[in-house]
């Protein structure tokens, strides 16, 4: 269902049905996922075009937070000095775009039809409300449902010489770099392990499989001009 | 020259221009001053505390201009001493409560216990800062109501901030049947509250059996939420508890009393008597 589109137009797919018609001069867009539904009236100069991608997970049910946290099904523990890179799941949002003029974007829509969930990263008077996934691990790319399921390669550094034990990891969404095609969402991070209780995050900037096309970000096309895009766990692992 | 000439008393043209221009500079020098501290402290602190700090700045530097140019023209350092002590002595008894106010304007911006927007109980009025000036904050109660607190009362009194840590957690008490099973009713709530986003994850919620009450077995439901969110899920989460228990067969008690006779009654005797 990702892509792009020219007004009017219609799809449905699974639990998702999305629509822009036709009414008189104006375009009415129409959504319904699960349970939810939405409807606007779009003004447009001229035709429209639709983009229909996976965004950052972390607007639903509101954007309360840019930091995601996924934690481990089973701890990681890693050995001294060792790098490793590792597949994670992640949630899935899908965000719906609209451009006049294939340049400016503007989100018309967020949807999703993954879990959503928050939780504390730290303590209660100096820690980050993150958004919450639990994901198993996996050595090789897992099979995933685009729509509902993204796969985050961890490349994952212990810059100690100690054993260090693992059961989660936060990123932040004003780095985040989404690929998608037909049969996969993915992202690439890194983990470099400072030491027992802190790590840095940091996305990288290129899809897991050759071919796949870049999503438009969200949290970058609302024009937030300084930004701190990696992330210091300073909180533990 | 016409410079030399006398204005009034010892002061000259000369002094009284001079004067002009240092007041004049020291105006510029204030507005420097207050842009340079705008810049600086822009991205840390809040608005309202940075407004204050420049107001403070801007007056202090054109009234020390002030106070380097009264020689000049004539006023002498003693006698304003003087002045400025019998004065202030009446200025301090008649703003006593305003340099109080003041100072405590002061302390707060510093102390920083609330910021606007903070969701507070000041001395039993709850509602969000609006406003925190130098002599006083401004409150909207959560029922629209503006109330200004003088700053002294603040400072001295105990504030709540709802705001200040990331999370809270707020309580339930459901009373349930002792014919139902307990154990089940709290696996329906810690069920429920997992499928509840704003419900955190971290801490996790506390469902537990507290007291075994006269008309019922009370559990005790201990969510936490996000500071900013907690009164959403405290709103919807009770009545989907209640629906999702009697769903499940399990009923919210009410007070009852079962009465025993000491002696017998036959149902016969009861119905002759009506």
């Amino acid at each position: 269902m990702y892509g792009q589109y020219d007004v009017p137009m219609r799809i449905e797919e699974d639990e998702i049905s999305i629509s822009v018609d036709l009414d008189k001069d104006n375009l009415i867009y129409n959504r319904s996922c699960a349970d939810e539904g939405v409807e606007k009236i779009i003004l447009l100069a001229d035709n429209g075009i639709l983009f229909i991608n996976p965004i950052e997970p972390l607007n639903k049910p509101k954007e309360l937070t840019p930091y995601l946290l996924i934690e481990f099904e089973k701890d990681v523990l890693i050995g001294p000095w060792a790098r490793r890179k590792i597949y994670l799941k992640f949630p899935i949002e899908i965000g719906v775009f609209l451009s006049s003029n294939k340049k400016n974007h503007e989100i018309l829509d967020v949807m999703t039809l993954s879990k959503k969930k928050y939780t504390l990263y730290g303590s209660i008077t100096k820690g980050l409300i993150c958004k919450y996934w639990k994901s198993d691990i996996y050595t090789s790319i897992p099979s995933t449902n685009p729509i509902y399921e993204g796969v985050l390669k961890l490349n994952i550094k212990n810059e100690t010489a100690d054993w260090i034990n693992a059961s989660k990891v936060v990123l932040n969404a004003y780095s985040m770099k989404i690929y998608y095609n037909n049969s996969m969402v993915s992202m690439k991070a890194n983990m470099d392990i400072r030491n027992s209780n802190i790590a840095e995050t940091s996305i990288i900037d290129s899809p897991i499989e050759k071919g796949m096309s870049k999503s438009i970000e969200h949290y970058t096309t609302r024009k937030i001009p300084a930004v701190i895009t990696k992330f210091v766990m300073e909180a533990g692992l | 020259m016409i410079l030399d000439d006398f204005v009034y008393g010892d002061v000259t043209y000369f002094e009284l221009l001079i004067s002009v221009i240092v007041l004049i500079t020291s105006v510029f020098v204030a507005k420097i001053v207050t842009i340079a501290l705008q810049r600086f402290l822009r991205d840390k602190i809040t608005k309202g505390h940075l407004n204050n700090i420049l107001r403070f700045s801007y007056y202090s530097v054109i009234i020390i201009a002030l106070i380097m140019v009264f020689p000049t023209i004539g006023i002498e350092s003693s006698s304003l001493i003087v002045a400025g002590g019998i004065g202030g002595i009446v200025l301090g008894f008649a703003s006593q409560s305003i340099v109080s106010n003041l100072l405590s304007g002061v302390f707060l911006m510093f102390e920083r216990p609330i910021k606007i927007g903070d969701s507070v109980d000041i001395e039993g009025t709850e509602g969000i800062v609006e406003d925190i000036k130098i002599i006083s904050t401004a409150i909207r109660t959560f029922n629209g109501v503006y109330v200004r607190i003088p700053n002294d009362k603040v400072f001295t009194t105990s504030i709540i901030n709802y705001d200040t840590n990331l999370a809270r957690r707020f309580e339930y008490v459901v009373g349930i049947r002792y014919s139902d099973d307990a154990n089940k009713a709290i696996k329906i709530i810690k069920d429920l509250i997992e499928k509840e986003p704003l419900a955190l994850k971290n801490p996790a919620p506390k469902v537990f059996v507290n007291n075994l009450g006269d008309n019922s077995v009370n559990i005790i439901v201990r969510p936490w939420a996000p500071s900013t969110d907690w009164f959403d899920l405290k709103m919807k989460l009770l009545w989907k508890i209640k629906e999702e228990l009697e769903k499940n067969g399990i009923e919210i008690a009410f007070p009852q009393r079962t009465v025993w006779f000491a002696n017998d009654i036959s149902k016969n005797e009861v119905n002759t008597d009506d």
